[in-house]
C-alpha cells in the first residue's frame, strides 16, 4: 500500500516536471523565432540608415550655366545646371567614350543636378571656382559600397558595368567616397530610385490615418460602450448587439477595405488614396476593439463603487460620469492604443482604398494622397531593385519601433493609473 | 415617534418571493436592529428603504413604505432626493478611490450644499468629527481614502453618509469586515449618531444588536416573525422561532 502511494507520488512529481519542461521549451522556441526574425531584419536593414556619397569636384563655370556677369539670385534659380552637371561627371575621366560617358552619368542619382544647384545657391560666390560637392551615389553603387552587391557576377548580369566599378574604385582610393547617416530616408517621400526613396510620405500618411481613426473611433466606441454597459436594459436586443460587436471584431480587415471602397469612395465620393478614407476605414476596424476594451474595464469597476455613489443620492448619470467612467479610463485608453497599433499595422484595407498608389509628395493634411508604413513595405518589397531590399527591412524596423512604443505606452497607462481596490 | 412606516411590503426577485407582507414601524432617533439567519431578507428590506433595489433589474417591490407622510414607492418619488435624506453604509467599506476630502465632499457637492470652499471645509471637518475620524486623518485629508485601515475606511463611509445630513442612516452589517476594536468604535459611534439620525442596522451578531439597538426585528425566511423593543425580544420573546434563534438553536 505504502509502496503504491510512493509510486503515485513520484509519478505526480514527474508529471509536473515534464509539464514544466514542455512550457520552458515552448518559451525557448518562441524566443528563438523572435530572435531569428529580429536578427534577420536588423542585419538586412541596418545598412539602409547609411547612404553613400561621391565627393566630386565641381567647377562652377558661368559659361556652362549660360549665366551673364553678376547674376542675381533669380538668375541662379533659373539657370540651367544640366550641362554643368554632366560636365562634372565627364571630368572624372576625360578620355571616356560616349558610352562610357553615359556610364559616368549614371554613377550618381538622377537628382544630382539639383544637389549641385543647391550648393551654388547656398554660396553664389562659388562662380568661377572649383569645390568638392557631395553627390548621392546611384543605388547600385551604394549597394556595392555596402557589400550587398556581388561584384564577381559576369558583367552582362550586373547592373553596374566594369567601367563604372573601375572609376568607383579609383574614387574610393582617393577617399572620394563617403558613407554618412541616411537622413533622407526619414525626410524624403517615396521614389522610384532606391537611393532617394524615404518614408516621409508613408510615415505622415500613417500618422494622419491613425489620427482620423482615433478621432472617429474613440468617441463613438466609448459612448456605445458606456450606454451598453451602464444604461441599456439587458434584453434580447442588447444581447444581439453585443454578439454582433464581437462578430465585428472578428471580421477580416479586407472586408472593411471593400466597405471603404464601395461606400466611402463609390457612394460618398471621398478623395481616393487619402488618409481620410484610410482612417475612416480603419476606424470601423478599431471600433469593436475599443468597445470591447471599454466595456471590459467598465465591468471591472466594482459594483460597490456604483452603490456608494447611488446611495449618496447621485443620479445614474452622475454615478457613471463621476465614478465609473473615470475609473475605467486606464483600461479604455490602453485598449484604444492597442486598437490603434493594430490599425497602424493594417495593410489590406488600405490597399483596397488606393493608399497603395505611388506618392512622391509628403502629405500635408488627411486630404492629400499618401501611403502608409505597412503599405510602403508592401510597395518596396515588390520592387526589383536591390536597393529596396534593405529599405523594406528598415521600414519594418521603423514600424516595429512605433508599435513597441505604442504598446509600451499602453502598458504604462494601465499600470500607473489603474486604481487598486481595497 | 414613528419615522418609517412600512405596510404590506412584498419583494420579488424574478419569480421568487423574497419578502412576505412586512409591516414594520421604525422609531425616530432610535436604533433599530434587523436580525435573522442568512438569506432571511433583512438586507433586502433595508435596501427597500432607500430604493437601492432599483439597481437590480429583476427586483420588484410592492406595498407602501411611508417616510414623512410620503410613500417612497410612489411614482412621484424622486430617488435622488430620497437618498439624500436616507444615507447608507455598506457591509464592506467602499470609499471612492479618491482623497479623504473628496470622499466627504462628494455628496454635498452634488446636492449643492456648500456655497464656498470654507463652507465645504466646515462640512468635511464636522462630518469627520461626528464619525470620530477627524483626529486620525486631519493631517492627511488629501491622501487617498483607500489607504486607510478597514475600520477607518468604514468610519470614512459613515462620515460620507452623514455629510449630507440625512434623517435616516441605513447600515448593512457595517462591522462584519472589521476586527473587534474597530467594531467597538463603530458601535460607540452609532450610539452617538442616534441623537441626530434614525438608524437601522442589519447585523449578524445578536450581541451587537443587544448592545446598540433599542428596537429589534427578527426576520426568518422572508417574514418578519417578531418585532418590538430589544429588551423584550432578547429577554422575553413571544415567538418560538425567535427564542430558538436567540438562544442559538439555529441560524
Amino acid at each position: 500500500m505504502n509502496k503504491n502511494k510512493e509510486k503515485l507520488l513520484n509519478s505526480r512529481y514527474r508529471a509536473e516536471k515534464r509539464f514544466q519542461f514542455y512550457g520552458k521549451s515552448a518559451i525557448f522556441l518562441a524566443l528563438l523565432f523572435l530572435t531569428i526574425f529580429i536578427f534577420k531584419i536588423f542585419s538586412t536593414g541596418y545598412t539602409a540608415f547609411q547612404k553613400t556619397w561621391l565627393i566630386v569636384p565641381v567647377t562652377f563655370d558661368a559659361e556652362t550655366m549660360y549665366l551673364d556677369e553678376n547674376p542675381s539670385k533669380e538668375d541662379l534659380e533659373d539657370a540651367d545646371y544640366f550641362d554643368l552637371a554632366l560636365q562634372t561627371m565627364f571630368n572624372l575621366d576625360k578620355s571616356a567614350s560616349e558610352k562610357q560617358q553615359n556610364d559616368l552619368k549614371r554613377m550618381v542619382s538622377y537628382f544630382f543636378e539639383r544637389e549641385i544647384k543647391r550648393e551654388l545657391l547656398n554660396d553664389p560666390s562659388l562662380i568661377g571656382k572649383t569645390k568638392d560637392v557631395y553627390l548621392t551615389a546611384s543605388d547600385d553603387l551604394d549597394q556595392v559600397f555596402k557589400g550587398n552587391y556581388p561584384r564577381d557576377l559576369p558583367e552582362d548580369q550586373r547592373r553596374v558595368t566594369d567601367y563604372q566599378l573601375k572609376i568607383f574604385d579609383q574614387l574610393v582610393e582617393q577617399g572620394r567616397v563617403e558613407s554618412k547617416f541616411n537622413l533622407s530616408f526619414f525626410t524624403y517621400p517615396d521614389s522610384r530610385e532606391a537611393e532617394l526613396a524615404g518614408i516621409a510620405s508613408s510615415f505622415m500618411g500613417s500618422i494622419f490615418s491613425i489620427l482620423v481613426c482615433l478621432v472617429i473611433a474613440f468617441p463613438v466606441a466609448v459612448l456605445a460602450a458606456i450606454y451598453l454597459e451602464e444604461f441599456a436594459p439587458k434584453n434580447r436586443f442588447t444581447d444581439f448587439i453585443e454578439v454582433n460587436i464581437n462578430n465585428l471584431a472578428a471580421v477580416p480587415s479586407i472586408v472593411f477595405g471593400l466597405l471603404g471602397l464601395g461606400i466611402l469612395l463609390a457612394v460618398f465620393q471621398l478623395p481616393r488614396s487619402t488618409p481620410l478614407v484610410g482612417g475612416i476605414t480603419l476606424s470601423l476596424m478599431t471600433l469593436p476593439t475599443i468597445i470591447i476594451a471599454c466595456r471590459a474595464s467598465l465591468k471591472a469597476v466594482p459594483p460597490s463603487i456604483r452603490e456608494a455613489a447611488l446611495a449618496m443620492g447621485a443620479s445614474k448619470m452622475q454615478t457613471t460620469m463621476h465614478h465609473t467612467v473615470p475609473l475605467s479610463m486606464p483600461g479604455t485608453l490602453s485598449g484604444t492604443i492597442i486598437g490603434l497599433a493594430q490599425a497602424l499595422g493594417e495593410t489590406a484595407p488600405l490597399i483596397l482604398i488606393g493608399m497603395v498608389a505611388f506618392v512622391n509628395t509628403i502629405p500635408g493634411s488627411p486630404l492629400d494622397p499618401a501611403a502608409s508604413l505597412p503599405v510602403q513595405i508592401y510597395i518596396w518589397a515588390e520592387s526589383a531593385e536591390r536597393g529596396f531590399v534593405e529599405k523594406v527591412s528598415a521600414c519594418i524596423m521603423v514600424l516595429l519601433g512605433f508599435l513597441i512604443i505604442m504598446n509600451l505606452f499602453a502598458q504604462i497607462i494601465r499600470h500607473k493609473f489603474e486604481k487598486k481596490w481595497s | 415617534m414613528i419615522k418609517i412606516n412600512s405596510k404590506n411590503v412584498d419583494v420579488f426577485y424574478g419569480k421568487k418571493q423574497a419578502l412576505f407582507n412586512i409591516n414594520l414601524d421604525i422609531e425616530e432617533n432610535q436604533v433599530t436592529a434587523l436580525i435573522g439567519p442568512s438569506g432571511c431578507g433583512k438586507s433586502t428590506f433595508l435596501r427597500c428603504l432607500n430604493r437601492m433595489n432599483d439597481v437590480i433589474d429583476i427586483c420588484r417591490v410592492k406595498g407602501q413604505i411611508i417616510i414623512n407622510d410620503f410613500d417612497i414607492n410612489d411614482k412621484s418619488c424622486d430617488v435622488v432626493r430620497l437618498r439624500e435624506k436616507i444615507g447608507m453604509v455598506f457591509q464592506k467599506p467602499n470609499p471612492f478611490p479618491k482623497t479623504i476630502y473628496e470622499n466627504i465632499s462628494y455628496g454635498p457637492t452634488i446636492h449643492g450644499m456648500a456655497q464656498s470652499k470654507n463652507e465645504m471645509d466646515e462640512i468635511v471637518e464636522n462630518s469627520l468629527k461626528k464619525a470620530a475620524l477627524w483626529e486620525e486623518v486631519k493631517d492627511r485629508l488629501h491622501e487617498p481614502g483607500t489607504g486607510l485601515s478597514g475600520g477607518q475606511q468604514q468610519r470614512l463611509c459613515i462620515a460620507r453618509a452623514i455629510s449630507v445630513k440625512p434623517e435616516v442612516i441605513l447600515m448593512d452589517e457595517p462591522c462584519s469586515a472589521l476586527d473587534p476594536i474597530a467594531t467597538a468604535q463603530i458601535e460607540e459611534l452609532i450610539d452617538e449618531l442616534k441623537k441626530d439620525h434614525t438608524i437601522i442596522i442589519v447585523t449578524h451578531s445578536m450581541a451587537q444588536a443587544a448592545r446598540v439597538s433599542q428596537n429589534t426585528g427578527f426576520f426568518h425566511l422572508g417574514e418578519l416573525i417578531e418585532h418590538g423593543s430589544t429588551d423584550k425580544i432578547f429577554k422575553n420573546p413571544e415567538n418560538k422561532r425567535t427564542q430558538d434563534y436567540i438562544t442559538g438553536r439555529f441560524g
